[in-house]
């Protein structure tokens, strides 16, 4: 366990000289100014682009809009930025043989995917609270009404659904020496939960809800609890496919 | 007692057999120099002993506890110094090593002032400077301090010298050297000339197995070939000279080389009266002395 | 109501982002022309991507274009 915490600190230290986490805030503080921007700005730039004859009724922006335009950043571009930063966390340490001192010095294999998975999910949380706050402060400033009631809610499901998202990454990144193998299982598995949310049946137990359903929940037009089975079975899958890296790990040749 | 052992041990990649049942043992203390072509697989049985290879079959035993694949409870008292050490570029070397005291369970309080002292034995630089600017040869000596820092039991370097200048060889030797009779140390190479310096034994692996395993004195003694070589002024004078010191003689254009047992003394005295009896006196004369790359020619031919 | 117009009238979100998007290009040309080697392209790709597509292409370039070690 003390090796665990000393290869979580060894990650951290990487993070910040390889510049991830450089990349990750500046990335995120900019997704979190746009939300508020851009809903701001798309009536502006609609009414500049129609012609002046025609005077379209636009309504106001509200904060719906810059929270759809947070999620819209978030699920569609930002999880996957944090992917490509996380998938060559293992198969470029196993490729350029940097593990092999570490292991002949008692540090067990399971501890390395065990501080990895940590330091990368905590980066993942920063990511999703920094973007969060910086939109919140501005919705709140902008757009003070009360048609968001519920904003907390919709960011937690992003915040658990990186509990088995990065779980994916970092499995992805056992499997082969390709730094880019993280990143493709990630949106293998990203498209596979998609295509089986067209079954009716599984959307309970889907897991893609916590990156889909984030607007009707912070609406409180759906609440939390419709959703309970796929939270559960994102953090019950988070634990299975962080036991099977660790198997991986076991089996492969440093 | 024996610190290593192992029995039978074999290992095949693919269909080739590269270790046919691998018999050893390093007694603790000793320096194991253990020699072989490349190839032969001496990585391989080194990162057997490591648990960092799967093992096809037989037994690896460190201090009576069988090696497993994979583990590394036992590993704390053994140390490696890979052929090319690979470590996170974004550290200074006292970061490294901080990592690694850490992972090797050094007290907190003790560690900063043994990893000073460590990087002045193998002459690094105390400072911020970080490891992806490094040479070849300051990344070896790393690794000599990397595997030091736990003042290990059992330490294994495989070619640690090939990377390393005349003078870094000869400082590195005298490094391990320096730790005979505290540390049992297994080293590969194929620099036979560092073998002689430092081993007390001496290994030879050849075709999947030890061909040679002992003492580099009783080596000598079961392979001993002394010569004395005389050199002529032409190739007709040697070629005569063969003829008259007799059978044991070989010619090789203007040399002739005696092979001899026993004394050099009463040999070389009843050589040189033959032929200063036919007129025949040498440009000049040498005694050979068995060398490890002769032991080693004639056990792996 | 013109470009200026929207730009003054929502400086509280812009500055911020300007700021940043200069900060990550610096950031990245500064890297960029203190390394020889690059794990994907060669200089005058990155300098010109950094330039070019803000801020994707510095973004871009701390991923995959930086040489590792």
């Amino acid at each position: 366990m003390r090796n665990t915490w000393f290869f979580i600190r060894k990650e951290s230290l990487e993070s910040l000289r390889s510049y991830h986490l450089l990349i990750i805030a500046i990335v995120f503080i900019i997704f979190g100014i746009e939300g508020p921007l851009m809903a701001k700005l798309t009536p502006d730039i609609l009414k500049m682009a129609s012609s002046s004859s025609f005077t379209i009724k636009m309504p106001d922006p509200t904060s719906i809009d810059a929270w759809q335009q947070y999620y819209k950043n978030m699920t569609q571009i930002g999880i996957f930025v944090l992917v490509v930063i996380f998938s060559g966390t293992v198969s470029g340490e196993v490729s350029r043989g940097t593990l092999v001192n570490l292991v002949t010095k008692g540090l067990s294999r399971y501890s390395i995917i065990i501080a990895k998975y940590f330091v990368a999910y905590m980066q993942w949380c920063f990511a999703i609270l920094i973007t969060f706050l910086i939109n919140w402060a501005y919705t709140a400033y902008y757009f003070p009404d009360n048609k968001t009631p519920n904003v907390w809610s919709g960011m937690s499901l992003l915040i658990i659904f990186g509990l088995m998202f990065v779980a994916v990454t970092i499995f992805g990144s056992t499997l082969s020496n390709s730094n880019y193998m993280g990143f493709l299982t990630a949106v293998v598995v990203f498209i596979i939960l998609t295509l089986l949310n067209l079954f009716k049946e599984f959307k309970h137990y889907n897991p893609i809800a916590l990156v889909t359903d984030n607007m009707s929940l912070i609406k409180g037009t759906k609440q939390i609890d419709t959703i309970m089975p796929a939270i559960w079975i994102t953090i019950v899958s988070s634990i299975v496919i962080i036991y099977l890296a660790i198997l991986i790990l076991n089996k492969k040749r440093l | 007692m024996a610190l290593l052992e192992l029995h039978d041990v074999k290992k095949s990649f693919g269909d080739k057999q590269v270790l046919k049942g691998l018999n050893f043992e390093v007694p603790e203390g000793s320096i194991f120099g253990f020699v072989g072509e490349n190839g032969a697989g001496k990585t391989t049985t080194m990162k057997m002993i490591l648990g960092l290879e799967t093992i096809d079959s037989g037994n690896i035993l460190i201090d009576g506890t069988k090696v497993h694949y994979g583990n590394s409870n036992i590993n704390r008292e053994i140390e490696y110094l890979p052929d090319v050490p690979e470590y996170y570029g974004y550290m200074n070397p006292t970061e490294y090593l901080t990592l690694c005291g850490q992972l090797t369970g050094i007290p907190k309080r003790d560690l900063p002032n043994k990893i000073v002292k460590m990087l002045k034995t193998v002459d690094l630089p105390i400072n911020k400077r970080r490891i992806h600017g490094f040479s070849r040869g300051m990344k070896q000596r790393l690794g000599i301090a990397q595997a030091l820092l736990n003042s290990p039991r059992l330490l294994i370097c495989d070619e640690p010298t090939s990377a390393l200048d005349p003078i870094g060889r000869s400082e590195f030797l005298s490094l391990l050297a320096s730790l005979k009779g505290k540390t049992t140390i297994i080293f590969s190479t194929h620099i036979l000339n560092d073998v002689e310096r430092i081993s007390d034994r001496v290994g030879i692996l050849h075709d999947g197995i030890l061909k040679a395993n002992d003492s580099l004195d009783n080596l000598k003694q079961q392979y001993a070939k002394s010569q004395i070589i005389f050199e002529f002024e032409s190739n007709a004078l040697a070629q005569r000279a063969n003829q008259i010191i007799g059978p044991k003689s070989i010619l090789k254009q203007r040399k002739v080389i005696l092979n001899y047992e026993d004394d050099y003394h009463t040999n070389a005295e009843s050589a040189l009266k033959l032929l200063l009896k036919n007129h025949l006196v040498p440009i000049s004369m040498k005694s050979q002395e068995t060398s490890l790359e002769d032991i080693f020619m004639e056990v792996t031919s | 109501m013109n470009n200026t117009d929207i730009f003054m009238n929502n400086l509280p979100l812009f500055i911020p982002l300007i700021l940043l998007e200069v900060i990550l290009d610096v950031a990245a040309l500064v890297h960029i022309f203190r390394h020889k080697n690059y794990r994907v392209g060669n200089r005058l790709l990155w300098v010109l991507l950094t330039l070019l597509f803000n801020p994707i292409g510095a973004i871009l370039y701390f991923i995959i274009g930086r040489e590792t070690y």
